[in-house]
């Protein structure tokens, strides 16, 4: 018995409790996703197996567009979040201290310390003028305003990557004759790698589901499916939200497993 | 040829600086198997590190070939490392560890691959040749990194404890194997370790170190047989030291008849008088010896061996080594009383230390 070492799960009730959590998690999600196959129009009552709802979802012109645009401003975004967390990821865990190193972290913990609320009727504010100003009112404005807030999700398995890296490789490869451009081409960027895709996948999720900076950024007219969802569910609430809140959950599921199969993968 | 000159390497400033070199001075021949010994700390990585070009000296200067090569940075010094823990690419197959080098020299493709095959021939690796690197051994990494910096042609291999993470057996073979490869190649060697068997079975020349200071720099022989202080005699294999006063030309160590020794004509006052235990010799007498009387105080058998140490007369112990031999007359017992013979010839003066800082 001495030897039984402490862990929580032998503690009376915890598994109860875990398993609690489990089904409030996912129970909601889970009828979701079974309505979204239902044959019947109406929530509640299960009529048979159909896909008419995806089918319905997919002619639909004003759908599309929406999800046109989420894929544009998630890639994009992530893009851009990608390339600046990777930046400071680089200067953060490689090189001594510099100064200015602290306004890093001021960029990085930003979400953190602004709520999103007061962040999104800032930019409204702000971008409000400069749209009048420059006549713009395309994606672009989304596009910045979803990769500020990205970054630090970008940031996070980027970091992670090379600090288990081993310095001395890349002393090594100098060591070789390697220039400074060879060595970050030929080793660091290779084992940084999959800390830079799952950055990036982390990215993409985030902006894909963003709702508040959206609908406070968007112009006139502009939706992305959050927004598109939000709209619909005031009008009517119908299967085919459903089912276009399935896809989007399996289009983020799909993201966020493959970058954790990514970053599991050793180096 | 490769000189040192008096170089001195200090981390840190004002009152945490901390001197990891202190002038140091030495010149290291062409395909010479050169050996850094010393404790932890006494900063042999450091001085690789320089050779190498990760650091900067703080003084001093560092001079191949009649070349000033301290400004050269590292990826343009004709030097290789095999690093400590190997730090082979774990993306790379193995064949692209040993053709990075070339590669980042933009060698041409032919070139690169011939070479490649030669050095996986030279370190019998050529049978993993496409196996990822993380998928080695340690004795097939090691034989990797060792190839990897051989590869371009160093005028200087720099090899920081590259055995240390090896078993006691594989050890002893890639002794033997680095050894012949540095005969085979002719190269020069710059070699750490702290295992002094090692220094010693495979050096040219050692130089000894300690707080940043090279103590002594000979070959093993020398440094075995006439350590130049007592820090070395200590460092490097098992040693008595005797307390003795030395006055017109003669030593005398307490309760004995003066003797003359080498060197004791230039001192007067106390010195130290150094006798490895193999010399001393018990039960029977020897010609040209002095003669001690002490106590078996205690008995370690080491195989090959047994360590006797005595109680001399006046509370100085002395340890000697008997070969275990089937005719090494009868054992002795633990408490018994015994002569000892230190042979003349086997008595070394340590050298004033005052004198030498
Ligand atoms: N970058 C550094 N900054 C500050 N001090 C350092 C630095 N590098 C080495 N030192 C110090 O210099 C001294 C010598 O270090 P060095 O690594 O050369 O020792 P070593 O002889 O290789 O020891 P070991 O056998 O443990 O590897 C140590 O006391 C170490 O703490
Ligand atoms: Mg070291």
């Amino acid at each position: 018995m001495a030897d039984r070492r402490f862990s929580v799960r032998h503690l009376p009730g915890v598994s109860g409790i875990a398993l609690i959590t489990f089904v409030v998690l996912y129970t909601p999600v889970l009828i979701l996703v079974i309505y979204a196959f239902n044959a019947g129009p109406v929530i509640g009552r299960w009529e048979g197996f159909s896909l008419r709802w995806f089918t319905a979802a997919l002619e639909n012109a004003a759908f599309r567009n929406a999800a046109r645009n989420s894929l544009i401003v998630a890639s994009v975004a992530g893009l851009v979040a990608t390339l600046c967390a990777t930046l400071a990821a680089l200067a953060t865990t490689r090189g001594r201290r510099f100064r200015g190193e602290g306004g890093i972290y001021l960029v990085l913990n930003q979400p953190l310390l602004v709520p999103e609320i007061v962040l999104a009727v800032a930019l409204m504010i702000l971008l409000a003028q400069i749209k009048q100003a420059t006549g713009y009112h395309g994606l672009g404005w989304l596009i910045i305003a979803h990769s500020t807030f990205c970054i630090p999700f970008a940031y996070m398995p980027i970091r992670a990557r090379l600090e288990g890296m081993d310095l001395t490789l890349e002393t090594a490869a100098m060591d070789l004759y390697a220039s400074r451009f060879y060595t970050f081409r030929r080793v660091t960027l290779p084992l940084m790698a999959p800390g830079v895709l799952a950055g990036f996948m982390l990215a993409f999720v985030i902006s894909l589901d963003n709702v508040v900076v959206s609908t406070f950024v968007k112009s006139p007219g502009q939706e992305t499916l959050p927004t598109y969802l939000m709209g619909e569910l005031r009008r009517n609430l119908s299967s085919e939200i459903y089912a276009i809140s399935a896809l989007l959950l399996f289009a983020s599921v799909a993201v966020v497993a493959a970058s954790w199969l990514i970053t599991r993968r050793k180096p | 040829m490769l000189e040192v000159q008096s170089l001195s390497k200090t981390f840190g400033i004002g009152a945490s600086a901390y001197h990891a070199l202190r002038a140091v001075d030495v010149t290291i021949a062409e395909g010479e198997f050169f050996t850094l010994l010393g404790p932890s700390g006494c900063g042999k990585t450091t001085l690789l590190r320089l050779i190498a070009g990760f650091e900067q000296p703080t003084a001093g200067r560092l001079v191949l070939d009649e070349r000033d090569i301290a400004a050269i940075p590292p990826n343009r010094r004709p030097v290789n490392t095999v690093f400590q823990n190997y730090a082979l690419f774990p993306h790379l197959s193995v064949a692209q560890n040993v053709g990075f080098g070339l590669e980042a020299q933009r060698r041409p493709a032919t070139e690169v691959k011939a070479r490649v095959a030669e050095m996986l021939d030279l370190v019998q690796m050529g049978h993993l040749r496409d196996r990822r690197s993380s998928e080695l051994s340690g004795g097939q990494q090691q034989r990797v990194a060792l190839a990897r910096a051989l590869a371009p042609k160093p005028r200087i291999l720099l090899l920081d404890e590259p055995l240390s993470a090896l078993d006691l057996k594989l050890r002893k073979d890639m002794q033997t194997e680095l050894k012949r490869l540095q005969q085979e190649t002719g190269l020069t060697f710059i070699f750490v370790t702290h295992d002094q068997d090692e220094a010693l079975t495979m050096s040219d020349r050692i130089a000894v170190m300690e707080g940043g200071r090279l103590q002594q720099v000979a070959t093993p022989r020398t440094l075995y047989d006439d350590p130049a202080n007592r820090f070395v005699a200590g460092f490097i294999g098992d040693t008595n030291f005797l307390q003795g006063e030395a006055r017109g030309g003669s030593v005398t160590l307490a309760g004995l008849p003066p003797a003359p020794l080498a060197g004791a004509n230039a001192r007067s006052g106390p010195v130290t008088v150094l006798v490895r235990p193999e010399h001393v010799v018990i039960g029977h007498s020897v010609p040209q010896a002095l003669q001690v009387e002490g106590r078996v105080e205690r008995l370690v058998f080491s195989g090959t061996d047994t360590h006797v140490h005595l109680r001399l007369g006046q509370g100085e112990t002395l340890v000697a080594r008997t070969q275990n031999s089937l005719h090494s007359g009868t054992a002795l017992e633990q408490g018994a009383a015994v002569n000892a013979f230190l042979p003349l010839e086997a008595l070394r003066l340590l050298p004033d230390e005052a004198a030498h800082g």
